[in-house]
């Protein structure tokens, strides 16, 4: 079952790369134009990102993921 | 003339996955690697409201982070959060009136301001409860203690610089205190940038001592509603870790996978909750002060990518969690950020979670069963979906502010809401909850 669900993964991996033309991962420095706009970072809304976790947090047994697992509240 | 860096994702994202400080807010302020901001102020106010006269709260956080030059960055934030609202208690709601007296309320006077005495489902009269606060509850509606209300301000510190070549370092810290609860936190991480820059590692550790000061005392966990037995304050820590890649994909895609570790040690369990106990009919017979394991291990995996589609940046994540109280979840969550020209986006949200019950979670107790060690009726442990649909709007001036509003409403469906017990059928055990998010924001460039 795990092993029939690492194929799966492994094969949604293969999809995305072909659908997205990777054939190479990865850039040369001259082509990071797209990857510098400032919306492009992962991290593009860290206050956002602090208060959906912060609700998130107090309303679900789940936190964290992006960086550690949520604490820091008496809220849960 | 010095040529500044162009910023890269990479370590934005980098940095938010390793440094991130337990859900806070300051651990980011580190995360652009922007030497084109020396100073860059992100201010908001949060309107968070649930229905049915639940929970709702103001927050304004700011955050500042001051570029030194040479990717030294100071990020400082602050957070200021009021409550009020009814909380639920964790009882069922019942075909009578149910009667309770308040944990959490500040109050410990009887609102007449004579002696009060407060008679358990059974019958039993209890004057041991003559100087706390009661408060009924309407036959078929969910008990919620309305006399809740709290504040908290939270402060976040963090630094993070280069200490070798492709090789940066970060370290974050937490205070915050509540009427009844005070919480530090810490944390550490390195990240490595090789092949070009394309791929970065990073590993961090946390931190976090809490102490617990539950109005009124800790109560003894499974012990007699009635009976009161409290314990004074407790305390808690917790004690992690983070492993993380990010990967230039393509020239449109960047990806993140974090797998994070924590372990809970102390007080877990919630002071204001209760657990209905019933008879075979499903009549309440009394209420048990609920009780949890004081250990908890969790363990996520966090699979975070953003996208550059027709003109549109696609920011789509998904995490595992699970942990051994038996509580497994799973989120997606997708934003597209869509660009009106002018310098004006919108950004539609929608987030998708699940997660199973855990293995003490009880919606009742049948009083004819044996009292369990650990039992919770919190609906934060129980099984349920929940969707959050909403979109931001913000616009941009002068290149270097921009003024955001955000709308969103959040939904919790449980599973388990109803029971065959006689006096309970037709009853909405565990009704759900329905919440609307409003954000302010503004952010400037210095």
């Amino acid at each position: 079952m795990r092993l029939a669900r690492l194929v799966g993964l492994a094969c949604a991996a293969g999809a995305i790369l072909t659908m997205t033309g990777c054939g190479t991962i990865g850039v040369k420095p001259w082509q990071r134009d797209l990857l510098a706009k400032k919306e492009m970072a992962l991290d593009a809304n860290p206050l956002d990102a602090a208060i959906d976790d912060h609700v998130y947090f107090s309303k679900e047994a789940a936190s964290g993921g992006r960086g550690f697992g949520g604490g820091g509240c008496g809220c849960n | 003339m010095q040529l500044k860096k162009p910023p890269t994702p990479l370590r934005l994202g980098l940095m938010a996955a390793s440094c991130a400080l337990l859900g806070s807010p300051a651990a980011k302020a580190q995360t652009a690697a922007d030497g084109e901001q020396p100073l860059l102020i992100d201010a908001g106010v949060l309107y968070y409201k649930e229905d049915q006269g639940r929970v709702q709260t103001i927050e304004p956080i700011v955050r500042f982070k001051k570029d030194y030059g040479d990717e030294h960055v100071l990020g400082v934030t602050l957070a200021f959060d009021s409550l009020t609202g009814g909380s639920p208690n964790g009882a069922i709601p019942s075909r009578k009136a149910q009667t309770f007296a308040t944990p959490s309320g500040t109050s410990l006077q009887p609102v007449s301001g004579v002696p009060q005495t407060y008679t358990t489902p059974s019958g039993q009269v209890v004057a041991a409860l003559a100087k706390v606060t009661l408060y009924s509850v309407q036959p078929a509606l969910l008990p919620l203690d309305p006399n809740f209300h709290d504040r908290r301000i939270a402060a976040d510190v963090s630094w993070a610089q280069p200490v070798a070549t492709d090789t940066h370092a970060s370290i974050a810290g937490h205070l915050s205190n509540e009427l009844d609860f005070d919480s530090a936190a810490f944390n550490a991480a390195l990240s490595h940038d090789f092949n070009g820059k394309n791929t970065t590692v990073s590993a961090g550790v946390n931190g976090e001592l809490d102490a617990v000061k539950p109005i009124g005392g800790a109560p003894v966990g499974g012990s007699d509603y009635t009976q009161l037995l409290k314990n004074g304050s407790k305390s808690k820590d917790v004690v992690g870790g983070l492993l993380g890649v990010t990967q230039v994909m393509s020239r449109r895609w960047v990806a993140q996978l974090n797998y994070t570790y924590d372990k809970s040690n102390g007080y877990l369990t919630d002071p204001y909750k209760i657990v209905s106990v019933v008879d075979g009919t499903g009549t309440e017979t009394g209420y048990r002060f609920e009780s949890r394991p004081d250990k908890r291990t969790r363990q996520s995996l966090y699979f975070g990518n953003k996208a550059y589609v027709g003109g549109e940046v696609l920011d789509i994540s998904y995490r595992r969690s699970k942990d051994d109280w038996g509580i497994k979840s799973d989120t997606v969550d997708g934003r597209l950020r869509i660009d009106l020209g002018n310098d004006i986006y919108l950004e539609p949200h929608a987030r998708w979670y699940h997660q199973g019950a855990a293995d003490f979670y009880h919606l009742y107790l049948n009083q004819s069963d044996a009292l369990p060690a650990y039992l919770s009726a919190d609906p934060r442990l129980a099984d349920f979906k929940a969707t959050t649909f909403g979109a931001k709007f913000g616009v941009g001036f002068g290149g270097n502010t921009e003024l955001s509003l955000r709308i969103e409403q959040y939904q919790q469906k449980p599973t388990d809401t109803t029971s065959s017990l006689a006096a309970l059928q037709g009853l909405n055990l565990n009704p759900g909850l329905k919440t609307v998010i409003v954000q302010l924001g503004w952010r400037y460039d210095y």
